[in-house]
């Protein structure tokens, strides 16, 4: 346990507040006032992110700490986007995932900036880590509604919002592409950088496993449709558990030691 | 009709089951197992089916071929297998023997300052092969963020870390006193000069990074210290502090010319990220001699295939975002405007 006494780790601890306290009042059935406190909790986040920048003078997306503030920063424009493009309802799950990130953040991974070694000062650093984790943020998102669809939790009665089973579909429908372009990006800089463009290190081959349940579930709805909701929303839980031990289980264990150690 | 495509569908979702399993399985075993994994005789079978599936897939289901988006994701997926297998060391080595085309697929070279060499020492054995043309080394040097950290650790284990800047100055608490930054070395040697040693920064070949410290303790005695990067963790029983003094590189320089016939026909500066392209291979900055920096080791990959997978990567990518973005975006667009 980290507790972070400065102003960057001030600016963390006051955006999970603001979440929290988002959440309670959701929760509440106060949904103004819930919304109203998501947009502080992103704006302070947002803040947080920017200093974190301007501190380190890079992309801040070197590490998991860097990468999980830009999860939580990144939490309300999707969640904002869904609701409003998408019709998909899941706000009180939203604020909970924006916590859940930025509590690691806050008071587990070291806050300790560092220079970018050479093999990461490229200009695909920053496309290729940030396209994944925006595509990391939909299918989180997708796999909240595909829980709720396999307990049977009615999500949402409003009608401008989609079931479920819908919701989780279209959630993956638009993180898959950003998940293909994160594979493809990744793969391309390793051609530049280490002279391979698939190298079979742990990362590669967990993202590799995390697009292919992605893909087996596009192909398995394209099949049964609706028939097999409960399977289809296995598929996409399935994905997100993959993407956790890709994100994290990698480098944070010695049992998948790899080129992307350096991320840790 | 109908039974072939319910099988072909199958098939394809038993095929991208077994990648799963065998990328997981792939993850355990580690980069290097797993790249010999995937290139042994039966993952050879398993990659040739999955392509024929995808090519099956095509000409079976008419969807396929009517919906561009899918079109574009199955023909890409398509390209990487076919680059992939193109590339592969078991098609190289068919390559050498039907075609008696002998390429290098992948190996090292090392050079020295000022050399010219063409031998490169394939991957994963001490063989020698020559490259149709030769690569010279004009420079090699390595740069640093700058300034430089000194760090300070004093016997009761409090610690500093203070950038090495000529004319800095840090307290160090009461009982430690003041310390001044003097000078920064590159490359640091000593001289006598009448009764006197003096440091100095020598031109040449060698590297000696080093920084001179002025220690002020609350005494008054001023001390002058020299803590050098490649030689730290030197306390006498006397320091009350220690003291190192490291850099973070920031970028390894090969500057190269490639020769043909004594006359040059390509130059560039390689580094990590920016390899030079000559003659079907890429030349990486791979490592260096870390005792003086007189000679770069580069490596040399082949591009066999390589063609084929970024073709197949662009359709796969301009597939998945026309199939679920765009053509959502095109027909919500029209639907206002209707």
């Amino acid at each position: 346990m980290e507790i972070k006494y400065t102003i960057q780790g001030l600016l963390i601890y006051l955006a999970i507040a603001g979440y929290m306290l988002a959440f309670v009042t959701t929760l509440l059935r106060r949904p103004k006032m819930g919304h109203l406190l998501y947009l502080v909790g992103f704006v302070i986040s947002a803040l947080s992110y920017a200093y974190r920048w301007y501190d380190v003078r890079h992309v801040p997306l070197q590490n998991l700490f860097e990468v999980f503030l830009f999860l939580g920063a990144f939490s309300y424009p999707v969640s904002w986007f869904c609701r409003r493009f998408l019709r998909i309802a899941g706000q009180c799950a939203d604020v909970l995932i924006a916590v859940l990130v930025l509590v690691p953040a806050g008071f587990v991974f070291s806050a300790k900036a560092q220079q970018l070694p050479p093999a990461l000062q490229s200009w695909l650093f920053a496309p290729h880590v940030a396209v994944y984790m925006l595509s990391y943020i939909f299918m989180a998102k997708a796999t909240v509604q595909a829980g709720a669809q396999l307990v049977c939790m009615t999500y949402n009665s409003d009608e401008k919002f989609i079931s479920a089973e819908e919701a989780t579909y279209r959630m993956v429908c638009v993180g898959f592409p950003l998940l293909t372009l994160g594979l493809v990006l990744g793969s391309w800089w390793g051609k530049l950088a280490w002279g391979d463009y698939w190298g079979w290190d742990p990362k590669e081959s967990w993202s590799l496993a995390s697009w292919l349940v992605y893909v087996g579930y596009l192909h398995f709805r394209y099949m049964f449709g609706k028939k097999h909701s409960r399977i289809n929303s296995i598929w996409v839980i399935t994905g997100m558990v993959v993407i956790v031990i890709t994100l994290l289980w990698v480098n944070l264990t010695r049992l998948f030691a790899g080129l992307h150690s350096y991320a840790t | 009709m109908r039974k072939l495509k319910r099988m072909l569908m199958w098939a394809g979702l038993v095929l991208i089951l077994l990648l799963i399993f065998l990328s997981v399985y792939g993850a355990f075993i580690g980069a290097e197992r797993a790249r010999a994994f995937f290139n042994s005789l039966p993952l050879a079978v398993y990659w040739s089916a999955l392509t024929l599936t995808l090519m099956v897939g095509i000409i079976a289901f008419r969807r396929l071929i009517r919906v561009p988006g899918l079109l574009l994701i199955h023909l890409g997926c398509i390209l990487v297998l076919a680059g992939g297998i193109w590339g592969s060391e078991a098609v190289d080595k068919l390559r050498d023997k039907i075609l008696s085309i002998d390429t290098i697929r992948a190996g090292r070279m090392a050079i020295f300052e000022g050399a010219v060499e063409n031998r490169v020492t394939l991957q994963g054995s001490d063989q020698v092969k020559q490259l149709p043309f030769h690569v010279k080394l004009k420079d090699f040097r390595l740069e640093y963020y700058e300034p430089g950290n000194l760090l300070i650790q004093s016997r009761q284990g409090k610690h500093w870390k203070v950038p090495a800047e000529v004319g800095a100055k840090f307290s160090l608490g009461d009982d430690i006193g003041k310390l001044k930054i003097l000078k920064i070395f590159e490359n640091f040697k000593i001289k006598i000069e009448g009764d006197e040693r003096v440091a100095y920064d020598a031109v040449g070949p060698g590297s000696n990074p080093a920084v001179e410290v002025q220690i002020e303790p609350p005494d008054g005695e001023v001390a002058t210290k020299y803590v050098f990067e490649r030689f730290p963790g030197r306390v006498h029983p006397e320091d009350k502090i220690a003291f190192r003094y490291e850099r973070v590189v920031r970028e390894y320089i090969s500057e190269l010319q490639i020769t043909r016939d004594n006359e040059v026909v390509a130059e560039k500066d390689v580094q990590v990220n920016d390899p030079l392209h000559f003659g079907g291979y890429h030349f990486y900055q791979n490592s260096y001699d870390a005792e003086s920096g007189r000679y770069t080791i580069l490596m040399v990959v082949s591009d066999t295939g390589l063609n084929l997978v970024y073709g197949g990567y662009l359709m796969l990518c301009v597939g998945v975002f026309w199939h679920f973005w765009i053509r959502h975006l095109f027909v919500s667009v029209k639907a206002k405007l209707a």
